[in-house]
């Protein structure tokens, strides 16, 4: 696991990053549906990815963002693979932020982290049905009040909620650190 | 740092590999069929969440019956007002349409010989909204055990269009593509409300279901990305106009009966002619809001 800049290593944390992520993906499919409103709604998987992600090796953070994904699509209804592509944008933004965090800034990274990683997401969402041959939504109406108020929404869930996330699957050993 | 490198390479290989991967899947899904291998995955998921789903949506119901009452409470007494008015005039209007589809069925069958019906599948709740930034979609709780089988009219009451099932039908849920997803069509005609006068100045006979004279023009019914329900291609000279009824034609484009023709859909709201246009641009009040629905049937046979 990396806390600042030191890697450390444990499989009781990568157990616990994954139980996370499936729980995160399990809830996107059942819980926030019901919380969606129009194009805006929390994008738990994305929330959970980012958290989940921190700290452990690159190879390991881009396969569970992957396995989040496919699980997200799996269980939901959605286009299958954009949900997958979405869970590795989301690990990958997250493993690029992480390396100029501070010590202390867990709630300011986190939401940082997720503000870009739902940009990323709602992007996809709105090339999906395109590539798909259906029609999409009006770029800047999707843009102005889609995208923003879904990033505004989602970092301040991060902020608030992500490090209660993180302690979650922290181990006692790496709270002391 | 030298260490670093060599995991930095394998990152980002690991990450376009990972990107390819589900590129790869996403256009296996689009090309595959309804049958295909991750449609039937989805399909084997979603009945496996049933449970659960369904034990969420017991869950957050006091929260949605309580922002309903607050909403009550905060609403203006004008504005409520205003909408229990909309309610009644929504009602009247079905009520309306449904007798003169009643009564166009019988004549209909006084010209064929036979009495067109609807056979319904059992009555069926809404377990939960499916997931999806760009969809409007609901699971309900029949299917195939059921009679319910993929494409076939969802309705409120007797005739009032809400949606279509899905190719995502299980034994035990079906998925309802939504008359407010951007992705729903339907064939509709626009007919006028008994009484009223056509621009010829005639009187639509009274008790008699508007025939194919006496119709409004025809159109797809479709909803746009602004968010408000439409018909398209209908005629510059259709001659529809505020209040008349919005009710299946029976026909899609080039795929016939996926609904049955008569069931109703709404009530022109506006309808605007300008010649610079090749078509009216018409606005259609839903008979039933999609957000609302607790109760709906299936019409598995007509």
């Amino acid at each position: 696991m990396v806390v600042g800049n030191n890697v450390l290593s444990g499989g009781s944390h990568i157990v616990r990053a994954a139980l996370l992520v499936a729980l995160a993906a399990l809830l996107e499919t059942t819980l926030s549906p019901l919380l969606t409103f129009g194009w805006v709604g929390p994008r738990i998987l994305v929330i959970g990815v980012v958290a989940a992600v921190m700290g452990l090796r690159d190879l390991q953070a881009l396969l569970l963002g992957f396995f989040g994904g496919v699980l997200t699509d799996t269980l939901g209804g959605g286009q299958f693979g954009i949900a997958a592509l979405g869970g590795v944008l989301a690990a990958a933004i997250s493993i690029r932020i992480g390396t100029t965090r501070r010590k202390g800034e867990t709630g300011v990274f986190l939401a940082r982290a997720v503000a870009v990683a739902i940009v990323a997401y709602d992007l996809l969402s709105l090339i999906a049905p395109v590539l798909a041959g259906q029609e999409g939504p009006p770029v800047v109406n999707y843009l102005l009040s889609g995208v923003v108020p879904d990033v505004l929404l989602n970092a301040v869930l991060a902020y608030f909620v992500g490090g209660r996330l993180l302690r979650l699957i922290a181990t006692k050993e790496e709270r002391w650190i | 740092m030298g260490s670093k490198k060599p995991s930095a390479v394998s990152g980002l290989a690991a990450l376009i590999i990972l990107c390819v991967a589900s590129l790869a899947l996403f256009t296996i899904y689009v090309r595959e069929g309804d049958s295909g291998p991750l449609h039937t995955i989805q399909l084997g998921a979603s009945e496996v969440l049933r449970p659960v789903r369904g034990l969420l949506n017991l869950a957050t119901w006091p929260f949605s019956a309580a922002s309903e009452r607050i909403e009550g409470v905060v609403d203006t007494s004008e504005k409520k007002k205003e909408l229990e008015e909309k309610a009644l005039e929504y009602e009247e209007g079905a009520a309306e349409a449904a007798r003169l589809r009643q009564e166009n069925e019988r004549l209909r069958s006084l010209l064929q010989g036979e009495q067109p019906s609807f056979e319904y599948g059992p009555l069926a709740r809404v377990i939960q909204p499916v997931g999806g930034q760009l969809t409007d979609r609901v699971v309900i709780n029949v299917g195939t055990n059921d009679g319910v089988g993929p494409e076939q009219p969802v309705v409120v009451g007797n005739n009032a269009l809400v949606g279509r099932t899905t190719s995502r039908v299980t034994p035990n849920t079906a998925e309802v593509l939504l008359i407010t997803d951007q992705s729903f069509a339907a064939g509709v005609r626009i007919v006028p409300p008994e009484g009223s006068e056509d621009e010829s100045g005639e009187t639509t006979s009274a008790g008699g279901g508007p025939s194919e004279e006496e119709s409004h023009g025809e159109g797809l019914l479709r909803t746009s990305w602004e968010g408000y329900l439409g018909v398209d291609y209908v005629d510059l000279d259709a001659g529809a106009v505020q209040g008349d009824f919005v009710v299946t034609s029976g026909r899609a484009g080039n795929r016939e009966l996926i609904f049955p023709p008569g069931l109703l859909v709404g009530t022109v709201e506006s309808a605007i002619s300008q010649d610079i246009e090749q078509y009216m641009k018409i606005v259609v009040a839903p008979t039933v809001q999609a957000d609302d629905l607790q109760e709906v049937r299936v019409i598995v046979g007509w």
